[in-house]
């Protein structure tokens, strides 16, 4: 499951291009390789972050992963679901799941991700 | 790097049912199922039923005459403490450390045999170790591929072998012997979950026949198939050591409290003056367990800190699904002194998480 209108990183994150923010996420394919996740941690809103910075973490019972922006800018939005929902990453990725939104320094920073296919094609190598 | 690893009787089986496999002891056995997870397996287990394909662990005959009083001068505990039909929970200590080579489950059958099941990782050096020193006439056989084993564990497990014809009466740590259409079964009323629960012991080439008709016998009850990730998770709530992470050759059963196991009367058992010299002097750590104040998982090598003291490590640690915060045990210094109820932090990936210690089980057990 990989929707056409995202974009995508090498780290499993998808982003959903939108003005002023764009809203980020874990894939189908991450939280399914994870497994169930139990625990969330997110920036704070107004948190400044850079490109591939690690800033938040997603926990299963079996593993920890990180999260890593995939854009420079600034955290607006956190999903305080999560909290006491963790599971919304697993039933719902691209919907109920999402994780933060941020707004891009550079407007046209989410030019350089990956699209659907490309996303695809690492997924499947 | 799959193609050195051995597979259970059951792989076709697990992979129709979309399992994720892991790498574990040597073999590659399944971690969860397409239709479970984790949280769903493992509640299957506390409140309805599971069935795990736990053939990855090791069997191991030993026969012959004096087979029992042989290996109750090598094994820790004390197999006079049991009679025939009847499981007890071992150890195989290092002769000169006492640091445990395996811990492992010993069925008497009679003084004449005995059938062990170790760990998966440790079982050809559970052999090595029984062959090289047993005397003429009693034979140690590694029978790893010969059985495969089904744990049945839950609340209901008990109506979903009455629903197949199997023995289910059978006490606590006991074992019968049953047919079940052409196969010869061992039924035990074992397992590493917590729950009343039995482990089958079957014939290789019976398993999948067997492994089906569980499935079925158990869809009215809720039955689902659970994997090792769940495994984890409810061994974790027990408090029950896991070899190569709580207990192991460098880590002694004094150390793991486990001295329940030791028959501290015999005149002889691997390891006994290392284990006697070291509760004399008292053990240099302590296995203690650790539950999470905040929203921290402990995790398995993380830094246990007093203060800016560092005074243990973790060794086993998970998110605990029925008490839905972390847990862990972890070996602490002894000198510091620290006991139940003290708070001490975890280096979380570089967060200090604040953790209460406690005494396991962290969930009550309903084993019998």
């Amino acid at each position: 499951m990989i929707p056409d209108d995202l974009r995508y990183t090498p780290e499993h994150e998808w982003v959903r291009p939108g003005q002023p923010a764009v809203r980020v996420g874990i894939t189908d394919f991450a939280q399914d390789a994870l497994g169930d996740i139990v625990y969330v941690q997110l920036p704070d809103p107004g948190t400044a972050v850079q490109t591939g910075q690690a800033f938040g973490e997603v926990e299963s019972t079996k593993s920890v992963s990180e999260i890593y922006a995939p854009v420079a800018g600034t955290v607006v939005a956190s999903n305080t679901r999560l909290a006491d929902e963790p599971e919304l990453i697993n039933t719902d990725p691209y919907g109920e799941g999402w994780l933060v939104e941020i707004e891009p320094t550079d407007p046209d920073g989410t030019g350089q991700l990956l699209d659907a296919a490309g996303y695809r094609e690492l997924t499947e190598k | 790097m799959t193609a050195d690893l051995r597979r259970s009787p059951l792989h076709s089986r697990h992979v129709d049912l979309g399992a994720k496999f892991a790498a574990f002891g040597g073999w590659e056995m399944p971690l969860e199922y397409a239709d479970g997870g984790v949280l769903k397996e493992h509640t299957a287990v506390r409140t309805a039923v599971g069935v795990f394909d736990v053939s990855h662990l090791g069997k191991v005959s030993v026969s012959g005459p004096g087979a029992a009083d042989f290996i109750n001068a090598c094994l820790s505990n004390d197999l006079n403490r049991i009679g025939p039909g009847k499981a007890q929970y071992t150890l195989c200590l290092d002769n000169a450390t006492a640091g445990a080579v395996d811990d492992l489950i010993a069925y008497l059958h009679g003084p004449d045999e005995v059938f062990l099941i170790p760990n998966a990782a440790n079982t050809a050096e559970v052999c090595r170790r029984l062959a090289a020193a047993s005397p003429g006439g009693v034979t140690v056989t590694d029978r790893h591929g010969d059985y495969a084993v089904l744990a049945v564990q839950g609340p209901r497990s008990a109506q979903l072998l009455d629903a197949l014809g199997l023995p289910s009466e059978h006490e606590y740590m006991s074992f019968a012997t049953a047919r079940f259409g052409d196969a010869s079964l061992t039924v035990c009323r074992t397992g590493y979950t917590g729950e009343h629960g039995y482990e089958l012991v079957v014939p290789w080439a019976d398993a999948p026949g067997v492994w089906d008709a569980v499935l079925d016998a158990g869809a009215p009850l809720g039955v689902l198939p659970a994997g090792l990730g769940a495994r984890d998770t409810l061994r974790t709530e027990m408090g029950y050591p896991l070899h190569g992470q709580d207990l192991s050759p460098r880590i002694t059963p004094v150390q793991a409290r486990l001295t329940w196991a030791v028959g501290w009367k015999k005149p002889a058992f691997w390891g006994r003056a290392a284990l006697l010299a070291e509760r004399e002097a008292g053990p240099r750590r302590l296995l203690w367990g650790l539950v999470a104040l905040d929203r921290g998982i402990p995790r398995p090598h993380m830094v246990v800190l007093l203060g800016e003291v560092p005074v243990g490590e973790v060794t086993s640690g998970t998110f605990s699904p029925t008490r839905k915060l972390g847990i862990a045990l972890a070996l602490i210094d002894h000198a510091t002194g620290l006991h139940e109820d003290d708070e001490v932090t975890v280096d979380v990936r570089g967060r200090r998480a604040p953790m209460r210690i406690v005494k396991p089980p962290f969930v009550q057990p309903s084993v019998r």
